[in-house]
């Protein structure tokens, strides 16, 4: 549905030019949540603009449905945007806001009043409608925010990080909400965030960015268990990073050797290295606390209890910290102390080979 | 906020007496124009008694209501172009990416309140008696032309500072649910504008109403607007009329610059 193929931006030119993007290619596929996660400056909302039209890519090419995009004007593109501060029209009331779109769409009022009740209904907005916009609290401000774009039907919502100034309890509702709207319309959604935890929870696909690159492409699961590069492991969740020794690799398996000596088989990465040494990532909750002997041996530094689970914290052989992550039984007593020499165990094809 | 404590101006040596000063030499002179408006007798100096007669003699003087009506459709006018003017060049110096010579375009527009008025008078009064030898057109317009043009930067000062105050956010937002510019322009930019819109057309209205300089050296021959037709009353009998005539302009210009500055505060809604 939506193809971006080699899109470059550069900002500036000479010794101040600045690359926002480089060389991004994606596909977006028809009524997919697709979420671009990454720290600030890392592209993702100059990806969002691109395809808004605010921003005029360097080069590259931009289609949505087969049609040539980056030709149009914003107006004459069919996606709208939900901006990060909502960007509601102050000298118009909430339900003058959702019809804009369709107003500018020269559509009969008729039809601009059943689309606008509809999406008030929509977004539980109905009894606000007459409000001005700066009447109504900052979680109602962001689901017209919603209305407004959805109302026209575009082929293509964007938004930009849109739940970013809710508070915690609100974004959570949010985000339920934004997967029912995103059920229901049949709208494709591009979404921008910084947040891993709404990326992972809400997303079919997510891109991972840094630098103006797109780093990974896959499913939350995928991203979480197999990041494929050392900032897609650090940025989602908390990771252990082991150096190793790659042996071999066959396909999806790679045969690594540990600090210990120990062999062990982790997953390969697609274009990662294929002998020599390597980083490995192994997941807090995919580790588990052993007797000393084990695939790498250590000392208990310490402790941390959290409810629902306990942190071990590990120095290894290697001066290194482990963390091993442990749900928690009803009532079971902590049998392990500090100081004590601990081992770490861990499935085969748990520990992911990263790229460089 | 907390102040610094460290420099108060307030306890600096002769602060009181400065300040002191300084008001009374700005206000004492307003306030006897004001008193003497009042003045029963002909002085302007001595005063005989409350009366209301100048006011009543300036009120129905032909040659005061001439002038005022001059006075008021030229500032009309003016401040209309002006305001247009300064909205379009408001708009081209904060909604285009910067260009080469930006500045230089920002220094032309406020170029009148750079360039001493008496050189634009003289250059005026030279170039408009090229146009009356061409075309021998003796009418209002140049007055109304040359009160726009140095009437822009004051319209356009505080129009931009609103446009520069505004989210660009929402003009985008616009764009992205099928705006076209100019309805852009209409149902977003403008609403948001106008309180910058009326500051500024208030603004160069009253800076109009009380221009002498260029009015002086453009108006032609029986144009009078009311502060020239002051200035050539000074040069015969000084009567408390011509107190009257001004306490009624300071009068007009206190409220429009009030106006102005409660328009210029007012946030966005």
């Amino acid at each position: 549905m939506i193809e971006i193929s080699g899109l470059t931006k550069t900002f500036g030119s000479g010794d101040s030019a600045f690359t926002a993007l480089k060389d991004v290619n994606v596909t977006i596929a028809e009524n997919e949540f697709f979420t671009l996660l990454g720290p600030s400056g890392c592209g993702k909302t100059t990806l969002l603009r691109s395809i808004a039209g605010f921003v005029d890519p360097t080069s590259g090419s931009l289609t949505i449905n087969g049609d040539d995009i980056l030709s149009k004007a914003p107006y004459d593109r069919p996606v709208n945007t939900v901006f990060q501060n909502y960007a509601l029209f102050p000298h118009l009331t909430v339900a003058e806001n959702i019809g804009f779109g369709l107003e500018m769409q020269d559509r009969p009022k008729a039809e601009v009043q059943s689309v606008v009740k509809e999406m008030l209904e929509l977004v539980q907005m109905a009894p606000m409608a007459d409000r001005m916009t700066s009447q109504i609290s900052g979680g109602q401000q962001q689901r017209v925010a919603l209305a407004r774009a959805l109302a026209p039907k575009p082929k293509v919502l964007l938004l930009d990080e849109p739940l970013s100034a809710l508070d915690f309890k609100l974004r959570k509702e949010m985000q339920i909400e934004l997967k029912r709207l995103q059920h229901e319309t049949g709208i494709t959604f591009v979404f921008v965030t910084h947040d891993q935890e709404e990326a992972l929870t809400m997303s079919d696909r997510i891109a991972v960015m840094n630098g103006g690159r797109i780093l990974q492409i896959g499913g939350p699961r995928e991203i979480y268990d197999h990041p494929a590069e050392r900032f897609v492991a650090d940025f989602i969740g908390d990771t252990n990073f082991v150096s190793a020794d790659l042996k071999s690799v066959e396909g999806d398996a790679a045969e690594v050797h540990l600090p210990s000596g120990q062999a062990i088989e982790a997953r390969s990465v697609a274009g990662g290295p294929t002998s020599g040494a390597v980083t490995i990532a192994v997941r807090p909750e995919h580790a588990t606390l052993t007797a000393p002997g084990a695939l790498l041996d250590g000392t208990l530094k310490n402790i941390v209890y959290f409810g629902t689970d306990t942190h071990y914290h590990i120095e290894t052989e290697a001066r290194s910290t482990f963390v091993i992550r442990q749900q928690n039984q009803p009532d079971s007593a902590e049998d392990h102390k500090v100081g004590e020499p601990v081992g770490i165990s861990f499935n085969p094809g748990v520990a992911q080979v990263l790229r460089d | 906020m907390a102040k610094s404590r460290a420099f108060d101006v307030r306890r600096q040596s002769g602060f009181v007496f400065i300040a002191l000063s300084c008001f009374v030499l700005l206000y004492l002179p307003i306030i006897l124009l004001v008193v003497y408006s009042f003045n029963a007798g002909t002085s302007i100096a001595v005063w005989e008694g409350f009366s209301w007669q100048w006011y009543v003699s300036a009120w129905q003087n032909e040659k005061v209501q001439d002038a005022t009506i001059l006075s008021l459709i030229i500032a009309t006018c003016a401040s209309l172009v002006a305001t247009t003017a300064a909205v379009m060049a408001a708009l081209a110096t904060t909604r285009t990416t910067k260009f080469r010579g930006s500045g230089l375009v920002f220094a032309m527009i406020n170029q009148p309140l750079m360039i001493p008025e008496i050189v634009t008078a003289v250059a005026l009064l030279i170039f408009f008696a090229m146009i009356k030898v061409a075309t021998g057109y003796t009418g209002l317009w140049y007055l109304i032309i040359a009160h726009s043009a140095f009437c822009i930067p004051f319209a356009y000062m505080p129009i931009r500072a609103r446009l520069q105050g505004m989210d660009l956010n929402l003009e985008q937002a616009a764009a992205d649910l099928y705006g076209r510019p100019w309805r852009v322009f209409r149902r977003v930019t403008l609403p948001q504008l106008w309180p910058g819109v009326l500051a500024g057309a208030m603004l160069a209205f009253v800076i109009s109403l009380d221009d002498v300089v260029i009015t002086e050296f453009v108006k032609s021959a029986g144009q009078d607007t009311l502060p020239t037709y002051m200035l050539g009353q000074l040069r015969r009998v000084i009567t408390p009329e011509i107190n009257a005539i001004s306490t009624v302009l300071l009068a007009i210009s206190v409220a429009l610059v009030v106006a102005f500055y409660i328009l210029s505060q007012s946030k966005k809604q």
